[in-house]
């Protein structure tokens, strides 16, 4: 390193040699030596260091802003102080220096307010009667928000179809975002023509006392529904074309898009040549900016739409509710039915389907059950439908009207039933006995009948007319074969009591032998008196004979004065012994013996005659 | 992509429009012409292989000068005067346009066509005036719009000029 000591160091040597090292040290070293001179003046001298970070400073800061907000949050409080201590020396200066920017930004606040509000103002009358104008009044009192304020943020359906971010001067686009499925027309074009319209309107309606911004062109409105907002920078404004109604807060965030790109691209706007290349950094902010809401209506569900959803989850409730109670109420109403049919003697309900609203019956019924179902009213029954196979029930009820009904007992007959035996009182026929006999034990539930008290109505009218007959005497003329006269009833009385037994024997099934027995008085000899009293019997015989049918069992005996029919101690007792008489025997018809079974109820029964 | 814009002046009915007509996009009716007074047309020419889109601000035609929107003339990185060649009275037009637009927007590369070059025996301009202004470095190109002759190429001449600026 070439320093001044080593030279002077050198020189004293005075070598040549040494002299020939210094001057080529001289040679390599010196600019290096005077380059580090100069550094070191420049590091200490604080003019030229103030002279050179001058000339960097911006490009310092440039840079520092780019890389993030340390900077502006490191001098951000010396700024605020300084403008403190500045507004508190000298607020004139500051209000001085606000004053031309603060009119015109308080009259575009108040434009603004003033046009939203008149923007709102048919979709406030619109809706203040209706419902859903009610429920925002609701909603305005409840957030303690103007009612307009509501209305405004319960309306506001737009869409942000495209955006142009445009350079001022040249009205060429820098960059161009369209929402999906809006129709475009060549964005060069059109934002040329708005930048032409735009310069066209200022030039034509700006008068000299407005300042050039105040001029400019800010809304466009087409028709009712679709409006260009132009947010104007120093070098570039943004055009949103955009649908509906959008809210003025939207406004504020192009705002700051424009303040973003100048602050982020100034330089490149003011030069800008017609590259737009730098300017694509920015579409993903414009995109950002291609908002829109959608009404809610179709969330807004109408009161009617939940009145009728609350019905229907009402329904939906009850319904089953209530069915399953008529359900529950049916089939307890059916039970009821059931029972009924089921607690009759001679049904037995086998099965019960319920088939299409239909009950279905299968089962056995009593031939004596007329209908199971007449337990029932006549409208119960509708919905029933029953098979019923015949059976014999052994109910003693059924089996007694049964026995009742299948012996049909005359009127002097009582049936009872005594377990398994039935029982028959009082007065019947022989037939009837008969099928009482025949008949009773072959009833289902009867094994045994009793008839055995039964009078045998019968066998009392063949009494009694045996009794009839046996009683009966028919008289004659002294010593003749000739009636005496009055006689005719006991005539006709006689061949009705053979008619009588000649029929009751049939029906008793048994054999009765009549005798007419003729006698004579006591005069005269014996031997005539045994031929006359013969033919007075035979005579009576013949008139028999001559007048009724059936004769076979009545033979004649003439018993002469053998048999008195009275003692003559008078003379005219003589006349009580020239007559007939008549005997009667009962046989059973089988045996020729008197038939004792069922006795004949005579309490004088004659002993067998002979 | 390199977006240029560029202004279309000259004298009420040179024939400007139906000069460029063919060789541009355009979505807007003639009627921008009296009412906005401009009216927006965009061509893309080819200057050694790179692509620049030429936004064509076309301003309604006026003899009276003072009517140019200047306004509309910001912002242009070229511009295209038209004459017609068969009245001399629209030269003198599109020369004191330039001189108009050269004050306003200072000096910018410009072409200078005299349109209805087909119709060259009624032309009132000679060929001696237009040496002479070729002489004082202005581009002077005969244009026709019917035949479309030359057109084309005056485009990309200035767009060339304007690139390479």
């Amino acid at each position: 390193m070439g320093s001044p000591n080593t030279d002077n160091e050198s020189k004293k040597k005075e070598s040549t040699e040494e002299a020939s090292i210094d001057a080529l040290k001289h040679l390599l070293f010196q600019p290096e030596s005077d380059r580090l001179a100069m550094l070191e003046n420049r590091l200490d001298d604080p003019m030229t260091r103030a002279n050179e970070i001058s000339r960097s400073l911006p490009e310092a800061v440039s840079l520092s802003v780019m890389e993030g907000d340390r900077l502006t949050r490191v001098i951000q409080p010396v700024i605020d102080d300084s403008l403190k201590e500045s507004v508190r020396k000298n607020p004139k200066a500051l209000a001085d220096a606000i004053f031309p920017a603060l009119g015109p930004g308080i009259r575009k606040a108040i434009t603004a307010t003033i046009m939203g509000m008149i923007q709102s103002l048919n979709q406030v009358l619109n809706h203040s009667f209706s419902i859903q104008g009610i429920k925002w009044r609701l909603e305005a009192l409840r957030t303690g928000r103007q009612f307009a304020e509501v209305v405004m943020l319960n309306t506001l359906v737009y869409q942000v179809e495209q955006i142009f971010l445009v350079h001022g001067d040249t009205g060429i686009v820098l960059e161009h975002v369209v929402a999906e499925g809006a129709m475009i027309q060549d964005p060069d074009l059109v934002s040329g023509m708005l930048t032409a319209i735009q310069d066209f309107v200022r030039d034509s309606f700006s008068t000299d006392g407005e300042s050039e911004s105040d001029g400019d062109l800010d809304t466009l409105r087409i028709g009712s529904n679709r409006s260009v907002w132009v947010e104007k920078g120093e070098h570039a404004f943004l055009a949103a074309v955009i649908r509906g109604n959008p809210p003025m807060e939207l406004r504020t965030f192009y705002r700051e898009i424009i303040e973003d790109l100048h602050l982020k691209a100034g330089s490149a706007l003011a030069a800008f040549d017609g590259n737009t290349q730098p300017f694509a950094l920015f579409r993903e902010t414009l995109n950002s900016g291609l908002r829109f809401k959608e009404r809610e209506d179709s969330q807004q569900i109408s009161p009617v739409v939940w009145l009728i959803v609350a019905l229907m989850v009402a329904a939906a409730v009850a319904l089953p509710a209530y069915w399953g109670y008529r359900v529950n109420q049916a089939s307890q109403e059916w039970k009821g039915r059931l029972e009924k049919i089921r607690d009759q003697k001679g049904v037995l309900v086998v099965s019960v389907e319920r088939d299409d609203g239909v009950y279905r019956l299968n089962g056995l019924k009593d031939p004596l059950v007329e209908d199971p179902l007449t337990v029932l009213a006549s409208e119960n029954r509708s919905d029933i439908r029953a098979r019923w196979q015949p059976f014999y029930s052994l109910d003693p009820a059924f089996v007694f009207q049964r026995a009742q009904t299948l012996l049909n007992p005359p009127p002097g007959v009582t049936l009872s039933l005594d377990r398994n035996t039935l029982i028959a009182k009082g007065k019947a026929d022989q037939a009837w006995i008969d099928t009482f006999d025949i008949r009773a034990t072959a009833i289902p539930g009867i094994d045994a009948a009793n008839g055995d008290t039964l009078v045998n109505t019968d066998r009392i009218a063949l009494s009694t007319a045996v009794n009839t007959l046996t009683a009966l005497k028919i008289y004659f003329e002294n010593n003749s074969t000739e009636l005496i006269p009055g006689q005719t009833q006991k005539l006709s009385r006689l061949i009705e009591t053979i008619r009588d037994v000649n029929r009751l024997m049939v029906i008793l099934n048994l054999s009765v032998q009549i005798t007419i027995v003729g006698h004579t008085d006591s005069s005269g000899t014996e031997k005539y008196n045994m031929k006359l009293s013969r033919e007075r019997a035979e005579t009576i015989y013949a008139f028999v004979k001559s007048r009724s049918m059936s004769y076979g069992f009545i033979n004649t005996l003439g018993v002469g004065t053998q048999v008195r029919l009275k003692e003559e101690t008078r003379e005219e007792d003589r006349q009580f012994n020239r007559a007939v008489s008549f005997r009667a025997n009962v046989l059973s018809a089988n045996q020729g013996t008197p038939l004792n079974r069922r006795a004949l109820q005579d309490p004088h029964p004659k002993p067998d005659g002979s | 992509m390199t977006k240029k814009k560029i202004c279309l002046l000259g004298a009420f009915a040179v024939g400007k429009t139906s000069l460029v007509q063919q060789y541009v996009n355009s979505i807007f009716s003639d009627k921008y012409h009296t009412t906005v007074g401009v009216k927006i047309e965009k061509t893309s020419v080819d200057v050694d292989g790179e692509a620049v889109d030429l936004i064509i601000w076309d301003l309604h035609g006026e003899d009276d000068f003072q009517h140019v929107r200047l306004s509309y003339l910001k912002g242009s990185a070229g511009l295209i005067f038209v004459a017609d060649g068969t009245r001399h009275s629209t030269l003198a037009t599109a020369l004191n346009l330039r001189q108009i637009a050269e004050s306003s927007m200072g000096s910018l590369p410009f072409m200078l066509l005299v349109n209805k070059a087909d119709l060259a025996d009624q032309w009132e301009i000679d060929d001696e005036v237009m040496e002479d202004l070729r002489g004082q470095g202005i581009s002077v190109i005969p244009t026709s719009a019917k035949t479309g002759q030359s057109v084309e190429w005056a485009f990309e001449e200035l767009a060339r000029k304007m690139v390479g600026k």
